[in-house]
Formats: structure tokens, sequence, C-alpha cells
């Protein structure tokens, strides 16, 4: 009885899923036909689908940019709230403080990189800082260098434990390494020293991964590079010691 | 008499030290930002963080009631482990002999959300329902209270695990009847739990 209970509630998931994917795919059709007949009435009705039924939002200044949180404030805010034995406010305040820092050290690395790469500028604009409230891992830098056309560069720093663990397997696992010779796209090598892994993919190009210490990473994502030369001479004109030590590896 | 002096004299050092250790953290992260070692100053935050959840710990052990029916707390082995990072503070303690009774505290728990997920969800939680398993209010909080089957010593062994904002409260009872399973339950003060690892 149980059984037939669960396949019927499974049943009428499956047909509303159904329903609900022929509905989408008359409105896309109706969308074409409308299209081609009065070229303005896509624009509406995708407009329109945005809020359902209801007027179109047209209007809007969008979110102002939050600063990161103040961090000499929130440290005064802990240890006024732990004389008073607020340990949640405490505990909210020092987290608060850890976030401001490591934005603060993702903004610090991302200025100390070098202004221009095999020719291509730094797009400060594309600077990326993200942290977890829950201290340090999974902290992520990113930048990208472009030329505005074709060829690009993203550059991704973070302290992810578990990707770190991946190389570090990558290299201490005998099958990869014989894999190589089957794979010749994807290798391990070296930039100034530190263990690395070069891939190369004909939609994505270029992909090089460097471990810095325990659980640092450096990525370089290249896109429309000539050679995997080319690629690694871009790599090495990153001050990897000094993202190493600021980064807190030893 | 001489055990509640004991115990009170043990508490107050524990505190003194917290107190000392955190400032101590507070006054190295303070220094470390100021000559921009920003990575030593990540360290002491974290340290601090640590000492609070430590406190926060201690805290949540003197609110918890000291017998649960005829089980009286092994106090003994009450325990706080603070884990900065992904998961806070880990708060335990055990009632009766061979741990009868038992109540974990973990806060920042990564299972609080699939355990959410099946009591807010009335078709995914009524699927799972049975004789074995049930959704079920202690104090207006909604829990899960499983059965695991037939104890040694008569009666049941039961799992009741409760999220209580980001923390997930799991108490144990060996041996026992479901009467006696949410009755203990309803004399945890979940309510000044919740307030403290929020």
């Amino acid at each position: 009885m149980k059984s037939f209970f669960v396949y019927t509630c499974a049943l009428s998931l499956f047909l509303c899923c159904q329903y609900r994917a022929d509905g989408q795919l008359l409105k896309k059709l109706k969308d074409k036909v409308n299209s081609v007949v009065n070229p303005n009435s896509t624009t509406n009705s995708q407009a329109n689908s945005a809020n359902g039924n209801g007027p179109a939002n047209k209007t809007g200044a969008g979110l102002k940019n939050t600063p990161p949180p103040d961090i000499p404030t929130n440290m005064d805010n802990a240890v006024k709230s732990m004389r008073d034995s607020n340990f949640s406010q405490t505990r909210y305040a020092l987290q608060q403080a850890i976030m401001g820092v490591e934005i603060k050290l993702g903004k610090q690395i991302l200025e100390s990189l070098p202004k221009t790469v095999d020719g291509l500028p730094k797009k400060d604009s594309q600077d990326i800082v993200a942290s977890t409230q829950f201290g340090w891992s999974n902290m992520q830098m990113q930048t990208v260098y472009s030329n505005g056309k074709e060829k690009q560069m993203k550059v991704t720093i973070g302290n992810m434990p578990m990707y770190a663990g991946l190389v570090s397997l990558y290299f201490g696992n005998n099958v990869y390494v014989s894999n190589q010779q089957k794979n010749p796209n994807i290798k391990q090598t070296q930039v100034k020293g530190e263990k690395a892994i070069i891939q190369f993919d004909q939609n994505k190009g270029y992909t090089l991964i460097v471990q810095l210490g325990q659980a640092t990473i450096v990525v370089w994502e290249c896109v429309n590079f000539a050679t995997e030369d080319e690629v690694m001479g871009a790599a090495t004109s990153f001050d990897l010691a000094g993202i190493k030590k600021q980064m807190g590896e030893q | 008499m001489k055990k509640v002096t004991l115990l009170s004299f043990a508490l107050v050092v524990f505190n003194f030290i917290v107190a000392q250790n955190f400032d101590k953290d507070m006054a190295t992260a303070k220094s470390s930002f100021a000559g921009n070692k920003l990575e030593d100053a990540h360290f002491a935050l974290q340290q601090a963080l640590s000492e609070v959840d430590l406190a926060t710990g201690k805290k949540i052990l003197r609110l918890l009631p000291g017998s649960l029916g005829n089980l009286t707390a092994n106090s003994k082995d009450d325990q706080v482990f603070s884990n900065v990072g992904f998961v806070g503070a880990t708060v335990h303690r055990t009632w009766g002999q061979n741990q009868a009774a038992s109540l974990d505290i973990i806060s920042n728990s990564p299972l609080v959300s699939t355990l959410n997920s099946f009591l807010s969800v009335p078709l995914i939680g009524g699927m799972m329902n049975s004789d074995k398993s049930k959704t079920i209010k202690v104090q207006g909080y909604k829990g899960r209270l499983d059965n695991n089957g037939a104890g040694t010593g008569g009666g049941s062994n039961y799992t009741l695990q409760i999220p209580v904002g980001t923390s997930l409260v799991t108490f144990t009872m060996k041996n026992a009847a479901e009467g006696d399973v949410l009755n203990d339950a309803n004399g945890l003060p979940l309510a000044e739990i919740a307030k403290l690892v929020q």
C-alpha cells in the first residue's frame, strides 16, 4: 500500500513537470511566431515573463556595494561583548573581523600581481575577492588579463584544501603518471620550483594549476595562447614566493 | 556540598583562563593588524574564536539538567571541543550508567539543512514517516525521532535530532520507552541553548 502511494506521488510529480515543460514549449513557439510577425513583441513578452503577468520593472538603481567589515571596530566589539559574557555577539564580531582580514588580504594579493602579463593588461574592474566567514578555507581571489579581443588569462588564487589535495593526489599516484602517456593533454610540470599540472582542452585552452604549501593553489586559465611555452612564460612573471608568504604557507 | 564548591571553583578558574587567553589573542590580533601582518592577525582571531566557542560550550553544560528522571549526569565525562572552521563548537554530556542518555550539540552542523528539509517539506517528511521514524515537536522545535531497534536491557534505543538555528541537537536514549525520551527531551533548555549558539 505504501509503495503504491509512493509511486502515485512520483507519477503526479512527473506529470506536473511534463505539463510545465509542455507549457514552456508552447510559450517558446508562441514567442517565435510573434517575433516573425512583429519583432517588438518578443521583447515585451520576455520583459513581462520576469514578473509573470505583472508589470515589468523598468527602473531602480540596483544595490550599493557594501564595504567589507571594519576590522578594528569589530575587534573592539568582540572584546566589549566578551566582557559582558555575550558570547553570541562576540562570535559574530570575530567572524566579521576574520572576514574583513581575509578580504583585505585578498585585495593586497591582487594588487601585488603584475600589471601586464604577456602583453595583456590586468583588468582591475574584474577583480573578485570572496571569503566565507568561517575562516580561511575557500577564500578565493580572481583577476583577469585581457586585450579585450580573443586572448585572455584568468588567474584564480585560493585556499582550497580540497583541490590542493587533488593536486597532491596527482603527483603521488602512479596511475595518473602512467596515464600521461595515453593522454598528452595533461601533464606534470613546475613553475619556479613549485609542482604544477598543465592541461590543454580544445575549447577551454590551457589550464595551469600550481600548489603552494599545504592548501593554496593558483590557477591560470589561458584562452587563445599559442603554445605551452607561452603559458609557462606568463606564469613565471608572477611572484609565487610572495603569494605563498602572504597566504601564510611555508 | 563539597563537590558543588569544587565544581564552582573549577568553573571560575576555567572562565578566568578562557578570558585571559581571549584577551591575549585579541591583543596579538590588534598588534598584528596594526603592523599589517594580516596572516598573523587572522590566526590570532581564529584562536580567539576558539576560546569563545569553549566558553559557550561550558556555559551550555552549566544549563543542562543534573539528572534526567533517575539518571544522574556524568559531569566528569562532559566534553567541549572547538573546531574553528567549518564546524564550530561541540558539546557532549551523558547521563546514567553506560551512557544511558547522551546529548551532543554541534554548532554550524552540515546536517542541519538536510534535516530541515525533512521537517519542513510535508511530502518528503511524510514519505519518510514510519513506525520507526517520525517528525515530532519538542518545546515548539520540530525534530526527528528515530527508533533504532530494541535495546539490550529492554525498551528501545532512540535518537532525537532537533535543528536549533544552525546547530544540531542530538539526544539519544538507550533501553527506553518513547514517552520517557519525549519527557526527558522536554526537560532540556532548548531556548537557552538556541540563544547561546546563534
